[in-house]
């Protein structure tokens, strides 16, 4: 059988603590590397076993919402063609536990950690960032993309109106550099870049997943209890893509992290050239525990050859 | 396409303190057995060494159209030798069954939490289906042990594909399929041998969801100590994506990484 997986590299020490020759700048905060990894794929809990953590560009954590969420019951996944449908429904033990639990193990282990926030409302998401106003992470990033659930996420995410409503009010509450992370599933994601910027956001992250579904041809009903999910995996990567060169083209100044099927250093290097900052591995890490960290050693060697890119992101600066 | 070989994965992980990820890995033996159930080895003396009963391995596919992992339970452990059983479900399945010795295959493991196993007791481990090959690595697990005995229960639909792997290990071996009854027909006849038995008696389960809450049920009539290995459809196997949850008592859990097992009275099945 040929081999078209993208996911080896037996030459790489991926566990071995490594020194990073190209950093990166979001937003003022410093990334080892411009590799970091995507919000719902990272957990420090199950990670932590497999590599040094603080060897990331930074860290995404899920979603963490005012009180614990249970997410959506039954079955959560359905593998669709390079990629997968998931709807976990922001499973999380609230932002109570989060700070004095997985953030403070993530900081001792040397992270350089991005908040995710969920809410299902505006005082929801206030909620949660004044809690975290003055925590230890270094950025938050404000989850309105979610398709997974009934209130909040997308349903903001794709109203510039309530963006910049719920932007401008979370704004007030934290001097943290604020990511706000978009959702591709609108008409122009260009209108609601612009509309999370200029109500205050320092930064955007994009892509969060595409909306999607998958029926069991046995019994003719969805494979996924909550019928649609969100869809990952390289599949994605030209949606991501294209998202990161229109928002940069008229927004030239914005701090921008691609997200978006990116399982190599080539593809994360695309984004780059795309006009991102920094980018996240998402869907690639549930594959294997240490995808980030080849991605990002592969970028590596690739930012070698390429000084001009690699000198202008560590400065903070983008390819276009 | 040349193959590399991931055999530094390994070296490199535990040589830094962490768990290897996924490596790539010789597959030895591929078995036809019955039913169309097939049993797949490969080496990788990782996963032998520390492989218990209920953990499994995620395997990977070739093809970047069906990249998602899929699970399996390890069946047995022989040398640097790993068994898994499974049978042609799908696309994942058919391109697994259709490998053979000398082939390469992508994998990442032993994964999730084993059943747990004392001392002075003897277990009864109850399988049903597919759910009987991970059973068959808790008697292997069992038989290295001093002071515990195991009786394995186990019910087919048809052929008894299992009997002559499990026989090597459990003390006893008792098996049904769907012509004669089912595992509950089996603990009902074991019962008389237990009572006269003093010590402590132990069920260990994996199978069909009916069946274990069945089991479940009998063990709890009987002050009996029940586990129970649950599926769920899973993603990453390792607990970071929290697709593959289960509802307990305790709340949602993750099978891949809390479980697959989980102590049957806190499944909250007979409330």
């Amino acid at each position: 059988m040929t081999d078209m997986n993208p996911s080896h590299n037996d030459d790489m020490n991926l566990y071995a603590p490594h020194q990073w020759r190209h950093s990166t700048v979001v937003a003022g905060v410093p990334w080892k590397n411009p590799v970091g990894t995507a919000s719902g794929t990272f957990q420090y809990a199950a990670v932590r076993y497999f590599y040094d953590v603080s060897q990331l560009g930074a860290v995404s954590t899920k979603g963490v919402s005012p009180v614990p969420w249970e997410g959506n019951p039954g079955v959560r996944t359905a593998e669709s063609p390079a990629g997968t449908v998931n709807a976990v429904g922001l499973q999380n033990p609230g932002v109570d536990t989060y700070l004095v639990d997985e953030l403070p193990k993530l900081k001792a282990a040397g992270a350089t950690v991005v908040t995710n926030v969920a809410g299902h409302s505006d005082d929801e998401y206030a909620e949660v960032v004044a809690k975290l106003a003055d925590c230890d992470a270094d950025m938050l990033e404000i989850n309105v993309s979610c398709p997974n659930v009934s209130a909040g996420g997308i349903s903001v995410g794709t109203d510039p109106v309530a963006l910049s409503r719920l932007i401008t009010r979370l704004r007030k509450l934290t001097d943290k550099p604020m990511i706000v992370k978009l959702t591709p599933n609108v008409t122009d994601i260009t209108l609601i870049a612009r509309a999370a910027v200029e109500s205050g956001a320092d930064a955007l992250s994009m892509i969060n997943t595409l909306l999607g579904m998958r029926i069991d041809i046995n019994t003719g009903e969805p494979i996924i209890e909550h019928v649609t999910g969100g869809l990952s995996g390289p599949a994605v990567f030209p949606v991501g893509l294209a998202c990161v060169w229109r928002v940069r083209s008229v927004l030239p100044d914005v701090p921008i992290i691609g997200i978006g099927g990116i399982d190599s250093g080539e593809k994360a290097l695309e984004y780059l050239y795309a006009g991102a900052n920094a980018v996240e591995v998402g869907g690639a890490a549930l594959l294997d525990p240490t995808a980030p960290i080849r991605v990002a050693r592969e970028l590596e060697l690739l930012l070698d050859e390429r000084p001009d890119l690699a000198h202008t992101l560590a400065k903070g600066g983008t390819w276009r | 396409m040349a193959t590399p070989m991931f055999t530094q994965t390994v070296s490199q992980a535990c040589e830094a303190g962490f768990v290897p990820a996924r490596r790539r890995v010789p597959i030895t033996e591929v078995q036809h057995l019955t039913d169309g159930v097939v049993r797949l080895t490969f080496t990788d003396a990782y996963t032998a060494q520390h492989a218990k009963g209920a953990q499994f391995v995620n395997l990977f596919t070739p093809d970047p159209l069906h990249s998602a992992p899929r699970p399996f339970g390890v069946s047995e452990v022989n040398g640097d030798q790993v068994s898994v059983m499974f049978a042609v479900v799908g696309y994942g399945t058919e391109i697994f069954a259709n490998l053979q010795a000398g082939d390469m295959v992508d994998m990442l493991g032993p994964l999730g939490r084993p059943f747990q196993v004392k001392a002075d007791a003897h277990y009864i481990l109850v399988g049903g289906g597919l759910g009987v090959p991970p059973l068959i690595k808790t008697a292997q697990d069992l038989a290295a042990r001093d002071n515990v005995s195991c009786t394995a229960v186990f019910g087919y639909r048809d052929e008894h594909f299992a009997d002559a792997f499990v026989d090597q290990y459990a003390d006893e071996l008792l098996s049904i399929d769907e012509s004669q009854g089912n595992v509950v027909t089996l603990l009902d006849r074991l019962e008389p041998a237990l009572s006269q038995d003093s010590r402590e008696h132990i069920i260990l389960t994996c199978g069909p969801l009916g069946m274990m809450k069945a089991v479940a049920a009998w063990a709890r009539n009987r002050g009996i100590a029940c586990q129970v290995s649950m599926e769920q459809r899973m993603g990453c196997g390792y607990g970071t994506c929290v697709v593959c949850t289960v509802d307990t008592k305790d709340g949602r859990k993750k099978v891949c990484s809390d479980g697959p097992v989980f102590r049957a009275e806190d499944m909250g099945w007979n409330e």
